[in-house]
């Protein structure tokens, strides 16, 4: 276009200068109406606005309800943990719009917009340790549930008969896993056994401790739950999760549909997370009798750090996904050790 | 000369076959292309994007008093990422594909559904009506999956479209068993629409 339109000035002659200028109008015309078919697109295909004030100004609307709110905190007593949910939630919808709009803004502006992100996520977390006494991970601290807590008497390989199961709409046959439950503590002992593919799902308020290797994980609709699993040789797909805890090691691992949920990990390939927000991950700390040789036979005895290159399929760009972050160390549960509970369980 | 006639001619000379592999996420797509091609399978990340790979198949009869050496094909095969967010994007590979490999993971039972609604979406199409199709039955080496017959029944492929060149086979990208029996099916049933060999 501009090269067919380009008129060298050392060529004009008067006797074609009447030509050109007609042609040249007609250029200035055409690429005006160009422009503006591009700013119309532009203006109602894309939601962000390519203006350096205006982003200012939102962003700095948006950081001051923010700091209103973490203010608000200090004065309620009750009410605490979704009010500060709430405030997550507005910090990592700014940190997107700083996302959204860095293509085009100065790069001072994009450091100092994620240095104001950052510093509201410290100070959320401040206020959080300060006024939400911290739970202590231990099992021990069970005992006030006493009355709701189930466990399987029988021998690990007839749990999934205790278990109700229900097949789905196609399914040819049921498949082995805990399904259905509330407030239950659910063991399986895979160690001796050939299991294959093994099912988690409609699980609210449980624990389930996963002790020897499998060779498929699926993972649907759990709420609360704590789920401990040793080492598994193919993949782990999880659906539907919300304010959730995983430890698990696995070559391969999809998270979707995941809410405030943490992951402790070890995996051979990158993670990958879609449709989630408000996750959180960290490296493995399973413990159980023999928890070492069925990492090594799962040859996942290597720490690869992989739990940390998490790929998020919603946010295909280069800066970080406000979705998920690293679980800062001073909040992680340290090791958890399953095995004492494999025999007796007295102490829940 | 039609413009079909040419396409045949240039690919006749070259031999090349287009093989579009799709299938849900954690179905094995990856895997089974590296395993086919030799390569380590160890660590394979969930596929953002897509891979393609050139592979060069050989097969000679076995019948010995044929002697017919069946072809030498260049298979390029297009392995695209089955994550929700990315089958949108699937389309953008239907053009001249000759071979369509739809990847299952037999021992993910819920998914099924999901499995059923994205390929009957995908036969829909038209610029893949001309395709041959190989459903892999993957992960048989997992216990409790699904055989090759209960996920054709659930896939309810027997009412496909009667013009459709179609076939299922059981294998396993972990162990490589199934693979080779169900890329020489594919090859071999392009081949003789494409090159008129039987």
């Amino acid at each position: 276009m501009e090269e067919d339109d380009t008129i060298n000035p050392n060529l004009t002659e008067s006797t074609e200068h009447a030509s050109l200028q007609k042609k040249h109008s007609s250029m200035v015309e055409r690429l005006s109406k160009r422009h503006q078919t591009r700013s119309d697109n532009s203006d109602s295909s894309s939601p962000s606005f390519e203006s350096v004030s205006s982003f200012l100004s939102r962003f700095n609307l948006l950081k001051t309800s923010i700091e209103s709110n973490l203010a608000e905190s200090q004065s309620l007593s009750s009410q605490l943990k979704p009010h500060f949910d709430n405030i997550a939630v507005s910090i990592s919808d700014l940190e997107k719009l700083v996302a959204q709009n860095s293509y085009f803004l100065p790069s001072y502006d994009v450091r100092s917009s994620l240095k104001t992100v950052s510093d509201l996520k410290q100070k959320l977390d401040n206020l959080n340790s300060q006024l939400i006494p911290k739970k202590k991970f231990a099992f021990k601290n069970k005992g006030a549930k006493k009355d709701s807590v189930f466990i399987p008497q029988s021998k690990p390989s007839t749990v999934e008969n205790v278990v109700s199961e229900k097949a789905s709409s196609i399914a040819v046959r049921d498949s082995p896993g805990f399904r259905n439950e509330t407030g239950h503590v659910l063991i399986k002992d895979c160690k001796g056994l050939e299991v294959g593919e093994f099912t988690v799902s409609d699980l609210d308020s449980c624990e389930v401790r996963i002790i020897g290797t499998v060779r498929a994980l699926f993972v649907h609709r759990l709420k609360n739950c704590k789920v401990y699993v040793g080492p598994v040789m193919g993949s782990i797909l999880i659906e539907e999760v919300e304010g959730c805890v995983f430890v698990m090691a696995s070559h391969q691992i999809r998270i979707h549909n995941a809410k405030m949920t943490d992951f402790y990990l070890r995996v051979r390939s990158r993670p990958i997370i879609e449709d989630s927000n408000g996750v959180r991950f960290a490296p493995y700390c399973l413990c159980y009798q023999g928890i070492e040789d069925d990492l090594h036979g799962a040859a996942l005895d290597q720490e690869t750090g992989n739990w940390a290159n998490v790929d998020d399929f919603k946010w295909l760009r280069a800066v970080q996904s406000p979705n998920w972050s690293v679980l800062p160390e001073n909040e992680r549960v340290g090791i958890v050790d399953v095995s004492n509970m494999n025999n007796g369980n007295e102490e829940i | 000369m039609g413009l079909l006639s040419i396409i045949r001619k240039i690919k006749r000379k070259e031999k090349e076959m287009r093989i579009l592999m799709v299938g849900l996420d954690n179905s094995g797509k990856t895997t089974i292309v590296l395993k086919i091609n030799g390569e380590d399978t160890s660590v394979i990340s969930p596929t953002l994007g897509f891979n393609i790979k050139t592979i060069t198949y050989q097969k000679k009869s076995r019948h010995i008093s044929i002697h017919i050496e069946i072809g030498r094909y260049t298979l390029n095969i297009w392995d695209v990422g089955g994550q929700k967010t990315i089958r949108s994007y699937w389309r953008n590979y239907f053009e001249q594909t000759d071979g369509l490999v739809w990847v299952v993971d037999s021992s993910d039972l819920r998914r099924l559904d999901d499995c059923k609604m994205e390929l009957d979406n995908l036969l829909k199409e038209e610029r893949l009506s001309g395709s041959s199709l190989l459903i892999l039955a993957n992960k048989q080496d997992i216990k409790g999956a699904l055989t090759p017959e209960d996920i054709a029944k659930v896939l309810n492929l027997e009412a496909m479209d009667k013009t459709r060149h179609w076939n299922i086979v059981g294998c396993s990208a972990y162990t490589g068993e199934g693979l080779l029996e169900g890329f020489d099916w594919l090859v071999q049933d392009i081949a003789s629409r494409i090159y008129m060999l039987a």
